[in-house]
Formats: structure tokens, C-alpha cells, sequence
């Protein structure tokens, strides 16, 4: 790291990808993870040596030049289906297909979580008017999206959360038999990849199709927190998992890792937010219309339609499952009695009119 | 079958046979006698061209069970040399199509009526001609536009007969070879597909299999077959137009972006193969259309094929191992597909995975089996004869293959990870 007298700003792509030496690796079913745990017994993420500080200097850059760190409403988060008390009650009466498919579905998409890497990153000082020194923007390919990239993951043959949900689910459920439908599941209903249309086609392509991966990652990231929960607390209750301690605790050093990509994430799109983005005929639009642009869009599209779209695609499949038990009719009715309310926010804090 | 066609049909046989020998051993005895070193490698592609031009001079006389054999060898770049499949992947196309007195005697008897009582109009002309059928287009009397596909008469006898011809011709290159290629395997695999495209009803179960599958899907349109005039030689199915898929100023010229194609194209397939486990495995241009609504019509479920349960996962785990380089991962997911080696030694599976990153464009895996991947893959397996490859992923791997080949003539790409909603 370079040394400064002020908190350094400027990292090396090793440097952000450096661990700390720990004392006991992280072993998942069998499989060397990444992060591990110090002489205390306490678990440390990987990757984090130089990266925690390093967003914190930026974030604490971009406050002291008078400007905010972007914050998502946790009202916005739709509630996990099914919820704890649903999912607990399926398990208890034998009902396991549907809990294994979500654990297995959630473990590939923390898997897919690697293609971060592969977002193309555009000469941003060239499309940015104010400079971008010293900012975790000028560290999205030289080490944040790679770092993401090998916590979703994993790299060689260190897992990742992939690898570490499969295990908290191994855990939890003893092995169980994978649903031969769960691709299927996930890639839910098929129909026509609707006919693109650019939110902000005066932008850069790469410039705008960047900045609306990292809004939809940045939301989707923000989301995963309820999931986190849910996973603890379901996998922790000894009445329905195998391996209450060690399954719980893997969600939990999962929802640990994630912390620095919910701050980088918001950090970058925030330093946007703060400046003005050159057009592609020369003129200029002022960052904070389009992050907020996107994150509207992006929130709206997620809060509105489609957690109702998903509840029914699951719960069919929820109804199918508990067939197979003693009085289904007894249980169907138990389970949805449990149901949780929700009603999306009518506002997502990103409207148009608040993006001056 | 006439006992003089018998005869000319095993003669032919034998006569290939002899030349193939001549092509390959000739050269051999010779260059022993000269006290010089046999060819190997690329040393031997002028050998193995020579060898694929008689092979499909004798398809293109006999048709038949040879020209799909040929096709089949042409789809194996894991066991045949490059010359073969490029010199035999013309038959893909290319079969002369055989009179149409000869295919109206086989409608009349299967469907128990002359034509007209079926049909207000059939053309005379085949719009396409394949190895085992062709097609003509016509008309019902209630008006409903059709597409009549007949078998050839005498294709099951004839088949029998030259399938018996090649099993004795791979006896005699088995015993006389010292390190012969894997042959019988295939050939008893390929006899099996054959025997299903033979049977028209199987064929439209598996077109009505796929339709079911996308149902609730109006971007996807498979022909619905009319089963009442349809029997095990003859399939009449709704005739459905669109612009070839790989015809890019025609999608451009209807306002449809070839992206999107690309897009549609392999979400349809992924969830195929790795949703459902059940696809059409032949999936080159003829057989892909393009409505003016971008509607993309499948067509020709000959060969559509069953995968075994988990074996989308599996195909995903080699993926996700490829993308993050996990050579462990590697491993089990290429054991968990089927893919075996003699000595049991797993570091063959790591050389294959680290010779198709080398043939992507990023050296990373980024979703996408481009056929470079695919060639080199099936290149490394045939070069180490240690390894065997399940077939079942050799039709997977053929069929994104064929898909990243439409894809990069629209100027687009085949990204697998991407159509599972994962980019």
C-alpha cells in the first residue's frame, strides 16, 4: 500500500485481493473455502485486508466533500417465501424438496455472481468530467469486481458462497437428494427477452450498461439480507436441522462476506451520483438523474410485480410437495395461515423528481 | 428387395472397405520397406482426406443407412479425424432428393387412400431431401396449408442389410487393426438413433413433447402434427413459414435485432437441456426459422434426445468449474457426467478443461461453448485415446457448438450462463 500520512486511496489490485493470514481455514463439505478464523476462534472474510479500510476511505472521501452514500430502504425488501415459520413447518412434516431446491437455487445464483467480473469497464475518466483519482470508481477493474467475483464463487479450488450454501445445506439436511427440477425452477417462466429499450441512450453503451449491472447487483445484494436471515434462522433451529451450529454459522460468515460488496457498491454509484457524465453528442447529464434513474427502475421493477410472480411459481410447487404427506389439506392450511403480509412501498427514495 | 440390389449393396460395401485399406496400409508396408518412420498426426490429413472422399462417394451411391452414418461420423469429431467431418458434413445438406412417384406409392399405402382423397394439392417438388425422408408441401381439403414428410420405401430393409454389411466390415477392420478406433460402440449407438428416426410417430411424441414444454411461451412456435393422416412412414404436420435464422438482413429488414434472436434462441435450448433434459439435438440452420413476430419455429425432432436425471446440473458444474478454475470441481463434474479414463488417472479431465479456456477468446470461460471450444475439446479427446466421453454429452456439447456457430454468423453471442438468467 502506499504511504501516506491521510488514509491512502489508491490500492494495487493485489492489495485488494489480499487476505489476512488466518489461523484455521475455512472447510465446507469437504471443500477448502475461502476466509478463515483467527487464534480467537473468530471468523474473518476473505479479501478484506486492504479492502474494508479502502472503502471506508472512499466513502468517508465522498462525505467530507459534502456528498451522501447511497442507502437502499430495507422497507423495500420483499419478506422470503416461504418465510421462516412456513419453511420450519414443511420440515418438521417431512417436507424437504422444496427447502433443498431453494438452498441449491440460491447457492447457483451466489454462483453467478462470478459474471461481475466480465461486466466491461469503459475508460471512465474519459466519460466522467470531474477526475476520478483515488476512488473506488477507479478501482472497479483493478481488484472490486474481481474480489466480488471470487466471493461468489470461489477461485481454483478455494470455494466461495456457492460452495458454502451447498454446505449449509448438506449440513442442515444430511446430503439430501438434489429436485431434478431445480433449474427448471430456476429459470422460471420463459417468454421473449422483451425488445431492449436504453434508459439513457444519449449515455455511453458500456458506460450505461455498467452502472445498471452494478444497480441491479447493489439492490439484489441489499435484498439477499432478508435471505441471510432467513437462512440462519432456519438452518439454526436444532427441531428441523441435522447440524444447527455449523449450518447457521456458515450463513452467517456468508452474510459477513457480503458486507463489503453491499459498500463498494454503493460507494462507486454514490461517487457517480457526484459527478457529471459526458454524452455521446458532447453534451452532459448529471450522474445523480441517472443512478437514480436506474435504482428507480430497478426497485420499482423488483417491489412491484414480481415478488407476486415468484410467491405463486414457488407456492404451486409448495402445494405439489406436501401431497405426499399424511393429511395435506391439514398442512396446506397450517402453511398458509402462516403467510406474511406485505405491501411494497409506494415510494423507492429514487424518483425521477428527486434526481435534480 | 430385389437379391441383384443386395448384392451391389454388400459389393459396394466390400469394395470401400478394400479402398480404405489400400489408403491407409499401402503407404505403411511401403514406407517400412523403405526403412522410414509411419506418418502420425497432421502427417496423415492428405491420408485421411483421400479416405473421406471414397467414404462419401459410396454414401452418395448408396444413400440410405450410409449417408447416416456418414452424418453421424460427421457430428463425432471426438473419434474421427477433421478430414472426415469436414468432407462428410456436406451430407448435412446435400442429398438428392429421389422421384416423387417413388415417395406417392409409400403415402397411399400408409395412409390406405389415394392422395386426393387426403389432400387438395401436394406439390411434386421436395422442399428438402434428407437421408432417411423427404418433404413436400400440400394442402388439406379444409384448406390447412401441410408439410409431408415420407420415408423412403424400403429404407428399413435396406438399412438392416448395410448395417449388417458395416458390422462385418468393422469385425475385419477390428481384428487386421492393431489399435482400432472405438467403431462397434458407435455403430450399435447410431443403429439405435436410426431405428427411432425411422419411426414418424416417435418423432412427433417428441415434437408434442417440446411444444408442451413451451406452451405458455408465443415466442416459440413447434408445428403441430396431424396425427390422423400421420403413421410410422408418414408425417403430416402444419406448414409454418419464417426467414432462415441465420439470414441476418432478412431479421434486420423485419425489424428484428439478431441479438434478440441469439437470445431466444439459446434461452430455448438451455431450458431444453438443462430445464427439461430432453432436447432436439440438431439444431443447424435448416432446421431454425424466424417469424416476422420473432417468433422462432423449431422444426425436425428426428433426433431429440433423453438426458438422464441431473445431468443439466452436471453440465452446469463443469461450467461454474471452468469459470473460477477450480480443478477439483473439474474433476467431479467431468466424472459426474460419465466421462471415464482407463488408467483412472483424472488429470487428462484438467488438460481437456485447460485446452478449451485456451481456445475462448478471453482465455476465461464467460458462459459461452464457442465450436473452437468444442472442437478442441473433442480434438484433446481423441488425441488421448485414455479418455471416453458419454454421448450424451457429445450431442450436448455438438448442439451449443451449433448454436455458437448461428450466433457468431449474427454477430452475436451463444452465452450459456446468460440464458439461465445468470448475466
Amino acid at each position: 500500500m502506499t504511504s501516506h500520512a491521510e488514509p491512502s486511496l489508491t490500492f494495487s489490485e493485489d492489495e485488494l485481493l489480499g487476505s489476512r493470514k488466518y489461523d484455521e481455514p475455512l472447510i465446507a463439505g469437504g471443500v477448502r473455502c475461502h476466509g478463515g478464523f483467527d487464534e480467537d476462534g473468530r471468523y474473518h472474510s476473505p479479501r478484506t485486508l486492504h479492502r474494508t479500510p479502502a472503502i471506508s476511505a472512499w466513502q468517508d472521501q465522498l462525505l467530507r466533500s459534502g456528498h451522501d452514500v447511497i442507502e437502499i430502504s430495507r422497507a423495500l425488501m420483499p419478506p422470503q417465501y416461504p418465510n421462516v415459520e412456513q419453511a420450519k413447518l414443511l420440515l418438521r412434516h417431512g417436507v424437504r424438496d422444496p427447502m433443498v431446491r431453494s438452498l441449491t437455487i440460491i447457492s447457483i445464483v451466489e454462483g453467478f455472481g462470478a459474471v461481475i467480473r466480465d461486466v466491461r469497464v469503459p475508460e471512465l475518466a474519459e466519460l466522467i468530467v470531474e477526475p476520478i483519482d483515488g476512488t473506488a470508481l477507479s478501482h472497479l477493474r483493478h481488484g472490486l469486481f474481481e474480489a466480488h467475483a471470487r466471493d461468489e464463487a470461489g477461485y481454483e479450488d478455494e470455494g466461495g458462497h456457492k460452495q458454502m450454501w451447498e454446505a449449509a445445506r448438506d449440513l442442515a439436511l444430511e446430503h439430501p437428494k438434489i429436485p431434478g427440477d431445480v433449474l427448471m425452477r430456476l429459470m422460471g417462466r420463459r417468454s421473449r427477452a422483451p425488445k431492449r429499450e436504453r434508459p439513457f441512450p444519449q449515455l455511453d453503451e458500456k458506460l450505461e450498461r455498467m452502472l445498471a449491472m452494478m444497480a441491479q447487483v447493489l439492490v439484489i445484494e441489499v435484498f439477499a439480507e432478508g435471505t441471510f436471515q432467513w437462512g440462519i434462522d432456519v438452518l439454526s433451529d436444532p427441531e428441523v436441522s441435522a447440524e444447527p451450529q455449523a449450518a447457521g454459522d456458515m450463513v452467517r460468515y456468508i452474510q459477513s462476506d457480503e458486507s463489503p460488496h453491499v459498500e463498494y457498491l454503493r460507494t462507486a454509484l454514490s461517487e457517480v451520483r457526484a459527478r457529471t457524465l459526458r454524452t455521446v453528442d458532447g453534451k452532459q447529464i448529471a450522474g445523480c438523474k441517472v443512478v437514480d434513474g436506474l435504482l428507480h427502475d430497478m426497485l420499482h421493477n423488483l417491489t412491484r410485480n414480481r415478488p407476486r410472480e415468484q410467491r405463486e411459481d414457488v407456492r404451486e410447487s409448495m402445494i405439489a410437495a406436501m401431497q405426499d404427506v399424511a393429511n395435506p389439506t391439514s398442512l396446506e392450511e397450517e402453511y398458509e395461515s402462516l403467510a406474511s403480509a406485505w405491501t411494497a412501498p409506494a415510494q423507492t427514495g429514487f424518483e425521477p423528481s428527486s434526481a435534480a | 428387395m430385389k437379391p441383384w440390389t443386395r448384392i451391389r449393396r454388400s459389393a459396394l460395401v466390400a469394395r470401400t472397405v478394400a479402398r480404405l485399406w489400400l489408403i491407409y496400409k499401402v503407404p505403411v508396408y511401403t514406407r517400412r520397406l523403405l526403412g522410414r518412420p509411419a506418418l502420425k498426426g497432421p502427417e496423415l490429413d492428405p491420408t485421411h482426406e483421400r479416405a473421406a472422399k471414397v467414404v462419401l462417394a459410396t454414401a452418395l451411391a448408396m444413400r440410405g443407412v450410409i449417408i447416416k452414418s456418414c452424418q453421424f461420423i460427421a457430428t463425432r469429431s471426438d473419434v474421427f479425424p477433421p478430414a472426415f467431418i469436414e468432407e462428410l458434413k456436406q451430407l448435412h445438406d446435400a442429398v438428392p432428393a429421389k422421384p416423387f412417384a417413388v415417395v406417392k406409392e409409400t403415402i397411399e399405402q400408409e395412409l390406405g387412400r389415394p392422395i386426393p382423397e387426403v389432400f387438395a394439392a401436394l406439390d411434386e417438388q421436395p422442399v428438402a431431401a434428407a437421408s432417411l425422408a423427404q418433404v413436400h408441401l400440400g394442402r388439406l381439403h379444409d384448406g390447412r396449408e401441410v408439410a409431408v414428410k415420407v420415408q423412403y420405401p424400403d429404407i428399413e430393409e435396406i438399412i438392416q442389410l448395410d448395417i449388417r454389411n458395416m458390422k462385418r466390415a468393422c469385425r475385419v477392420y477390428e481384428r487386421f487393426e492393431p489399435q482400432p478406433l472405438p467403431l462397434m460402440p458407435l455403430l450399435n449407438e447410431m443403429t439405435k438413433h436410426i431405428g427411432f428416426e425411422l419411426d414418424f410417430l416417435r418423432e412427433a411424441d417428441s415434437a408434442d413433447r417440446v411444444r408442451e414444454l413451451f406452451k405458455d411461451d408465443d415466442g416459440v412456435k413447434v408445428p403441430e402434427i396431424h396425427r390422423e393422416w400421420s403413421t410410422r412412414r408418414v408425417l403430416v404436420m402444419e406448414k409454418v413459414g419464417g426467414m432462415k435464422i441465420t439470414d441476418a438482413a432478412a431479421l434486420k429488414a423485419a425489424g428484428i435485432d439478431p441479438a434478440d434472436v441469439v437470445q431466444d434462441l439459446m434461452a430455448v435450448w438451455v431450458r431444453m437441456i438443462m430445464g427439461a433434459g430432453f432436447f432436439q439435438a440438431d439444431p443447424h440452420p435448416g432446421n431454425l426459422f424466424v417469424t416476422k413476430d420473432r417468433q422462432l419455429v423449431l422444426l425436425d425432432f428426428g433426433l431429440s434426445k433423453e438426458l438422464p436425471e441431473g445431468f443439466g446440473l452436471g453440465i452446469f458444474e463443469l461450467m461454474f468449474s471452468m469459470m473460477t478454475r477450480s480443478e477439483a470441481a473439474m474433476i467431479r463434474a467431468f466424472q459426474e457426467l460419465g466421462f471415464r479414463t482407463k488408467t483412472g488417472d483424472t488429470s487428462h479431465f484438467v488438460q481437456i478443461a485447460r485446452r478449451m479456456l485456451d481456445r475462448s477468446e478471453t482465455g476465461r470461460f464467460e458462459g459461452e461453448f464457442t465450436e473452437e471450444m468444442t472442437d478442441e475439446m473433442f480434438d484433446a479427446v481423441r488425441e488421448d485415446p485414455l479418455v471416453a466421453i458419454p454421448s450424451d454429452f457429445v450431442l450436448v456439447g455438438r448442439s451449443f457448438g451449433m448454436l455458437s456457430g448461428i450466433a457468431h454468423t449474427l454477430g452475436a453471442r451463444a452465452n450459456v450462463l446468460q440464458a439461465m438468467g445468470g448475466g
